[in-house]
């Protein structure tokens, strides 16, 4: 009895992980096909369709992901960890409250906050900033939770004695910022950035609203695209566009490596 | 230090990539997306570029009810300043002043179209092509060619055809023809219609709403028989496929397509110079060749082929069932909430 | 030699002066303000705004719920997200239960599949689950072959396909969410009872899955707001005619730029996403209380 459940165990384990796996495989598989339709006949694949992606209806909206993308996780990275520290470090009256209302974004669906952003700049006048303007900014109200989140923790951690050590060494408050704190919290600060880019990056709900005809994003041209047809170049767009996430992530991981923050220790 | 150093640099390129250096003047073109978008690029947009120098950004968000809808709810500024519709948002534009007036004066070929297509559309509106609803069928797996809408109906396409959804302008033509075919009318009594789509609803695959989508069900043999487009019909022929086409015996409903300038459009001049260069000779003949489409020139070489199956002149057009497109104009909403339930309800 | 003795009353201030503070927090409040707290104020405010008449009118919220469309839709809605949040935490159990029991090398395998998809992007999941339901996908075409069956199993533009390309969109963060909640059990409590000489299937049901419980409801509580809230997989996979909220939202917006009442469906939606995370929050506080007691302060 006891071997069926193991084996049960096992193969419920392998079954999802072949659910989680099997649309990449088949997009995958697809974007090498030469009609489109998945086929596991590796001698039959072909790379044309990653031609079709130079063109510039692609590659601007490529682009204008990436420098949007860029912005938000500088900006939102700056900001979130000012805040980060003041809240977590500080520890001031209060400041429990303005932690929840620095993470309360997260509590509204992304679709309403983009509805929210459309209508107020509509009110008020200010419709010129849709497009890259208000999609900076909606980004960043989107992933600043996630960066004061991970700072925080970082913070958290921090252990101030090294603080007093610097202070009893004869550091001033810069020094002690930019040679103790900053390095500590360093892996909180790039998670929190690769975080806010990669969701400023694949973002759809909330960018549905704020685009405009010549300036979207690479997610939301994709998908007005698939309501009309279901080419194959499709396949190769999404591809491009998944390794080329995994190439930032990686990248940041060698600048800074945050797989630390996930293991809860120090490199 | 050099992290420090690594972080302006990418600052600065991105602000540096942001600002957007000056440019032509622009135009913002509305009109469909997916392999329509390849078609117009080619036949119309890239040439008009290169001709004037505009920069064209290509808006493709949006069926013709769906970017009515966006004109008339921001009066007339909706963000494009030229939009591909039909002759029916064009009527009921003007009437609610939200589409700019067009005229000889400022659009020279206007003048060189037929007036008897260019009335359907009133004076919102340049209509750039001609096309019908036509019967689709695969030769290869229907003995017969079907001669009757009807056939939608029968028990031999059980699960076998697709119907569009209400923002395709196929489905109220549908309504119509069923209409006028059950003792109602094209505008007035409608529910002979509503009720006999219902029952090819049941027999239906779904609903889609872009002709892409919609033709890939008949390419690859899901679908044996649907409505479609005349022109686009003749594309899939041409490409080889077992498929036809046919005016049923009952007649047909034409799409007179238009393209129409709201009136708080911001590029007004490079508008009008796109629909002057997009109703040119040698634009027209390029539109007809490449999508196989009618046009309201008439003056244009038309290949033999075109002539026989598109509408091509006032004789064709006048041989057609036309509504009363100001009244289908104005019920559409409330058609649209009938649509929804009482045929897709009903639907499988 | 003296010996120091430091006497630092606290954590010792980097910055002396509290205005500091608020410099700091400055930047994050402007953005908040102005791009979430006074959007969010004036849609809650526009949805009692009529635009033909003055004053406060409820004309948008009568609509809503009158004209049957939109019940449907909120229906709809809830419908498609519990099935999602129940499939996503079934699915989720074994993934969890091994990532938070065992060790080494194969872990971290399971982890990165486990996650990477949600890198992957929503577009490229959906498009791949579009592409294995369609009539002349995947699925399809190998049935079809195999001569198994005769014509196309309606798989996808329905509520089916909606469920299992939502299912999979937030299996990463049922999985992650589930993963936090089982390491929290006890693992000692296992292998007592196997000690004890209980059968596998018996402490499964006596002692893992009643601990379990929790982890368990706040993942389906997770899966289940952001299933309501999800855009663009109802969209692509649902097809025209499978309207949810976020879809109805989308085209008030888009098209019909009835600001009053998109504004009244962002509501029902929010307060739809609040009730469930309060009742997930109320649950979690009496599940806590009722495991103290029952584990007896053993851990």
């Amino acid at each position: 009895m006891n071997r069926v459940i193991s084996a049960l165990f096992w193969c419920a384990l392998a079954l999802v992980i072949a659910f989680i796996a099997l649309p990449i495989v088949v997009v995958f598989a697809a974007s090498l096909s030469p009609t489109g339709d998945v086929t596991f006949r590796p001698w039959e694949w072909t790379v044309k369709w990653y031609f079709d992606l130079a063109s510039e209806r692609w590659l601007g909206p490529f682009w204008l992901s990436v420098k949007i993308a860029i912005v938000v996780s500088v900006v939102s990275g700056a900001i979130g960890t000012v805040a980060a520290y003041v809240v977590a470090y500080e520890k001031f009256a209060g400041s429990e409250v303005v932690m929840a209302a620095l993470l309360s974004p997260l509590s509204v669906p992304q679709i309403v906050k983009g509805v929210a952003v459309v209508l107020f700049l509509s009110v008020i006048g200010l419709q010129p900033l849709l497009g890259t303007p208000a999609l900076i900014a909606g980004h960043c109200v989107l992933a600043l939770p996630f960066v004061v989140r991970m700072v925080a923790t970082s913070i958290a951690n921090f252990d101030c004695n090294l603080f007093r050590a610097g202070q009893i060494l004869g550091a001033n408050q810069w020094q002690r910022i930019r040679f103790i704190l900053l390095p500590a919290i360093k892996p909180g600060v790039l998670s929190g950035v690769t975080f806010a880019f990669i969701i400023s990056f694949n973002n759809i709900p909330l960018s549905v609203f704020l685009v405009r005809p010549g300036e979207t994003t690479l997610p939301i041209t994709v998908i007005n695209y698939l309501e009309y047809s279901l080419d194959p170049v499709m396949a190769a767009v999404n591809v491009a566009s998944m390794a080329f996430i995994l190439i930032v992530i990686f990248s940041f991981e060698k600048l800074g490596g945050f797989s630390a923050q996930l293991h809860g220790g120090s490199k | 230090m050099g992290r420090t150093r690594l972080i302006f640099t990418v600052s600065a390129f991105a602000v540096a990539a942001l600002a957007t250096p000056l440019r032509a003047e622009t135009l913002v073109v509305n009109s469909y997306g997916g392999p329509y978008e390849a078609i117009i690029r080619k036949a119309i947009i890239e040439p008009f570029e290169q001709r004037t120098g505009i920069d064209v950004v290509y808006d493709p968000v949006g069926s013709a009810s769906q970017d009515y809808a966006k004109i008339k709810a921001t009066r007339g500024r909706p963000g494009f300043d030229v939009v591909v519709m039909t002759a029916s948002q064009s009527l009921q534009g003007c009437k609610d002043g939200v589409l700019e007036k067009l005229d000889a004066n400022s659009i020279p070929n206007l003048a060189k179209l037929s007036r008897r297509m260019t009335e359907t559309a009133g004076p919102c509106g340049a209509v750039h092509e001609v096309q019908y609803m036509s019967l689709l069928y695969r030769t290869d797996k229907l003995a017969t060619p079907p001669v009757s809408w009807s056939a939608l109906a029968s028990s031999d396409l059980a699960g076998r055809v697709v119907l569009p959804t209400f923002q395709n302008t196929m489905a109220i033509y549908l309504v119509e023809m069923f209409s006028l075919m059950n003792g109602g009318d094209l505008v007035d009594n409608l529910a002979p219609g509503f009720r006999a789509v219902a029952v090819i609803a049941k027999q239906s695959i779904g609903f889609e709403q872009s002709s892409a989508i919609l033709e890939s069900y008949i390419k690859d043999g899901t679908v044996w028989a649907m409505p479609f487009w005349s022109g686009r019909a003749q594309l899939l022929v041409d490409s080889g496929l077992p498929v036809d086409y046919v005016k049923p015996k009952e007649g047909t409903i034409p799409l007179v397509a238009t393209l129409n300038i709201p009136i708080g459009a911001e590029h007004k001049d490079a508008a009008r110079k796109f629909i002057d260069f997009f109703l040119e000779k040698t634009s027209q003949e390029a539109w007809v060749g490449g999508y196989k489409v009618g046009s309201a020139r008439t003056d244009i070489d038309v290949p033999a082929a075109v002539r026989a199956r598109q509408i091509t002149s006032d004789a064709d057009l006048n041989s057609l069932h036309l509504p009363n497109l100001t009244t289908v104009a104005e019920r559409l909403p409330k058609w649209a909430e009938q649509w929804e339930r009482d045929v897709v309800a009903h639907a499988n | 030699m003296t010996i120091i003795a430091l006497e630092m009353p606290g954590k010792p201030r980097v910055f002396a002066r509290g205005w500091i503070r608020f410099l700091g927090l400055s930047p994050a409040t402007c953005l908040l303000v102005f791009f979430f707290a006074l959007p969010m104020g004036m849609m809650i405010g526009m949805s009692f705004h009529n635009p033909s008449s003055q004053g406060v009118s409820l004309l948008s919220y009568s609509r809503f719920f009158t004209d049957g469309l939109s019940l449907l839709g909120f229906w709809r809605t809830t419908l498609m997200s519990s099935l999602v949040a129940i499939s996503a935490t079934l699915l989720a159990y074994p993934v969890a239960y091994y990532l938070a029991r065992s060790r080494g090398r194969w872990r971290s395998i399971v982890f990165a599949i486990a996650l990477a998809p949600e890198l992957a992007g929503v577009v490229l999941r959906t498009y791949g689950w579009l592409i294995i339901l369609e009539d002349r996908g995947f699925i399809n075409d190998v049935l079809l072959h195999a001569g198994l069956i005769s014509s196309p199993l309606p798989l996808s533009k329905n509520l089916f396909a909606v469920v299992i390309g939502l299912t999979h969109v937030v299996l990463p963060f049922a999985i992650l969410s589930l993963t936090t909640s089982i390491q929290g059990i006890d693992d000692n409590l296992e292998r007592a009872a196997q000690i004890l000489g209980a059968p596998r299937h018996a402490v499964v049901w006596h002692i893992l899955l009643p601990l379990s419980v929790p982890g368990l409801i706040s993942s389906f509580l997770l899966s289940f707001t952001m299933a309501a809230s999800a855009y663009a997989t109802p969209a692509l996979l649902g097809g025209a005619s499978f309207k949810v909220l976020a879809t109805m939202i989308s085209e008030q917006v888009l098209f019909y730029i009835d600001w009053s009442f998109a504004a009244v469906m962002a509501n029902a939606l929010l307060i739809l996403m609040l009730v469930i995370s309060y009742a997930g929050i109320r649950f979690e506080a009496g599940c806590r209380q009722k495991y103290q007691s029952v584990a007896g302060g053993m851990k």
